[in-house]
């Protein structure tokens, strides 16, 4: 199916790539000429400020979005304009940032329509090897899934796109919400185990840092074209990364807002 | 008393018969996000009892029809949902005016006739009568096992929660939209001929008083909501006919026209659905 050979750069051939891709919202585009690819074992990881156009960019890889110029390929087969659940059939699963379950219905039930596309007397079987995989969703499969806590909801998220064992699995800040223990451990347990099953993975991530420490490759977006690209190791050797990146949110000191009454200077005014 | 009594025997039966209509009419709002006012046209078909398939089957395929060549193509050009009223609307006044020259102002009423009364306990009801309410919880309990326990049943929730994710499950959406026109559609040609049939006679005018109750009851439940449509047709049905006896049988629809104006006031998500129901599935 795949082959896992080894490109020019050291990288694997690509599981999933993006080639000069072109798309938005209602013909303006967001995301300009973007290029990208991940291949089995990889974690390759989209960082970049809010509204760069990440979630554009994977929402145009799974389907959801059209492509305006460029193409995309799962392995060698052009896939461009494909619809979603032809994307589903080949083995790319996505976990979008918002709206990830359905909320409506039980958890058990999240993980069925998951599977959807494998025969029906697989079901019970495959949805008992994924509550192995999250065990803490083992005790509340007859719950409604809009019951859950946040955490246990990406967890679901996560869970039910494992449920057709994709070879291709694209998570949109699977970390949001959760708190800093339970960001790290999906990213280093489960995100890095899956990516050691050869699944490709390809996430965007608000952590940076944590991206970076898990990440085998890194694309910085910026205003829906890349901005900078490599392995994470050389990305922050670069003094025009960790300013962009790191640095910001953390050295540069919090704006202050000026108080209503003009008092800006005031330091007890917040304190009320 | 005895009328009151006899009221709520012919409550039974009128909740039946909107029940079938109004939970045909939430599913189809709850999956395809739209309303279809064209709905309760499906009907004017004349059987008796055996042909109540057909008429059935013809509201499946009509419906399925008219959303594969008339809904779906404004659906595509994003039509918002005011527009979409309007088209259904005037698909309606179409077909109808369409069907005045093939069957007629006339009432028509059906051949067979059980005018034979039973009476369960203080309640007298015709043989049909009793069909009908045995017929709708039958099709209720249907709808109940096809939603809650069969892949297909549980694919159209999960359309209807969140469509995109759905696609992205590998769910075919449009194929399910699809069997959700067809059985809705069904659902209301069977309503169209059991409310026929327990009207004894029926012309094509009668559908629209009938579209208020299905719909009062519907949205009632809360739009999307096919158990919320049940117990809506179960208050707006012994309401209205409760009401018919203390009152006056005429403003049977103003009572449900009341209380559908009720509920979109104080709860307008309807009885069941959570808030925010409806934005999450859109
Ligand atoms: N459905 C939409 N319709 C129109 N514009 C949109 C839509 N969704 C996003 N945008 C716009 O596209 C741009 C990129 O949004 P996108 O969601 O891809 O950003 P992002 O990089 O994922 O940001 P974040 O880190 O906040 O999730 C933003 O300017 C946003 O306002
Ligand atoms: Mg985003």
């Amino acid at each position: 199916m795949l082959v896992n050979r080894a490109t020019a750069n050291g990288r694997p051939a690509p599981a999933l790539r993006a080639e000069g891709v072109t798309s938005g919202y209602g013909g303006v585009p967001v995301v300009r000429d973007v290029s990208i690819a991940v291949g089995p074992g990889e974690i390759v990881a989209i960082i970049g400020p809010n509204g760069a156009g990440k979630s554009t960019l994977l929402k145009t890889l799974v389907g959801i979005l059209r492509v305006n110029s460029g193409r995309v390929f799962v392995g060698s087969e052009d896939v461009t304009n494909h619809a979603p659940e032809d994307l589903a059939r080949r083995g790319v699963g996505y976990v979008p940032q918002v709206n990830d379950i359905f909320e409506p219905l039980s958890v058990q039930e999240n993980l069925e329509m998951g599977g959807y596309l494998l025969p029906e007397s697989k079901l019970p079987e495959r949805v008992e090897e994924v509550t192995r995989v999250f065990p803490a969703l083992a005790p509340m499969l007859k719950r409604r899934a809009d019951k859950l806590s946040g955490g246990e909801r990406k967890m679901l998220a996560i869970a039910r796109v494992l449920m057709l064992d994709p070879a291709v699995l694209i998570l949109d800040e699977p970390t949001a919400n959760l708190s800093p223990k339970l960001a790290d451990s999906l990213l280093r347990d489960h995100v890095q185990r899956l990516a050691g099953l050869n699944k490709a993975v390809l996430l965007v991530e608000q952590r940076a840092r944590a991206a970076l420490q898990v990440a085998s490759w890194t694309t910085v977006l910026v205003s829906g074209t890349t901005r900078l690209e490599g392995r994470p190791g050389e990305l922050l050797d670069r003094q025009d990364f960790e300013e962009l990146f790191l640095g910001a949110g953390t050295t540069s000191p919090a704006p202050t807002l000026p108080s209503p009454n003009g008092g800006a200077e005031d330091p007890e005014v917040e304190k009320g | 008393m005895s009328l009151l009594i006899a009221a709520f025997g012919f409550g039974l039966v009128s909740m039946s018969v909107i029940a079938l209509a109004a939970v045909g009419f939430t599913m189809q709002f709850g999956i395809t996000n739209m309303i279809n006012l064209a709905y309760y046209l499906n009907k004017a078909g004349i059987s008796i009892w055996i042909a109540m398939l057909g008429g059935a089957a013809f509201g499946a395929v009509f419906s399925f029809l008219i959303n594969r060549f008339v809904y779906a193509p404004f659906q595509r050009k994003g039509t918002a949902l005011l527009g979409m009223v309007i088209v259904s609307l005037a698909i309606s006044l179409m077909i109808s005016n369409a069907m005045l020259p093939i069957v007629g102002y006339f009432s028509v009423s059906y051949r067979e006739r059980f005018s034979h009364l039973l009476h369960v306990g203080a309640l007298a009801l015709t043989v049909n009568q009793i069909a009908i309410i045995v017929l709708a919880m039958g099709v209720m309990l249907a709808v109940h096992g096809l939603l809650r326990y069969t892949r297909l049943g549980k694919a159209m929730r999960a359309t209807a929660a969140n469509p995109t994710l759905a696609r992205n499950c590998g769910i075919p959406t449009q194929r399910v939209i699809d069997v959700v026109w067809l059985i809705t559609g069904g659902l209301c040609g069977l309503a169209g001929v059991v409310a026929a049939l327990d009207s004894d006679s029926f012309m094509i005018a009668s559908g629209a008083g009938f579209l208020i109750t299905a719909l009062a009851a519907a949205v009632l439940g809360g739009a999307g909501q096919p158990y919320g449509a049940m117990i809506g047709a179960v208050v707006i049905g012994l309401v209205t006919e409760l009401s018919a006896a203390v009152w006056a049988p005429d403003y049977k629809q103003v009572v449900a026209f009341g209380i559908l104006v009720l509920v979109m006031v104080l709860r307008p998500q309807g009885l069941l659905a959570k808030r925010g129901a409806l934005a999450a599935a859109g």
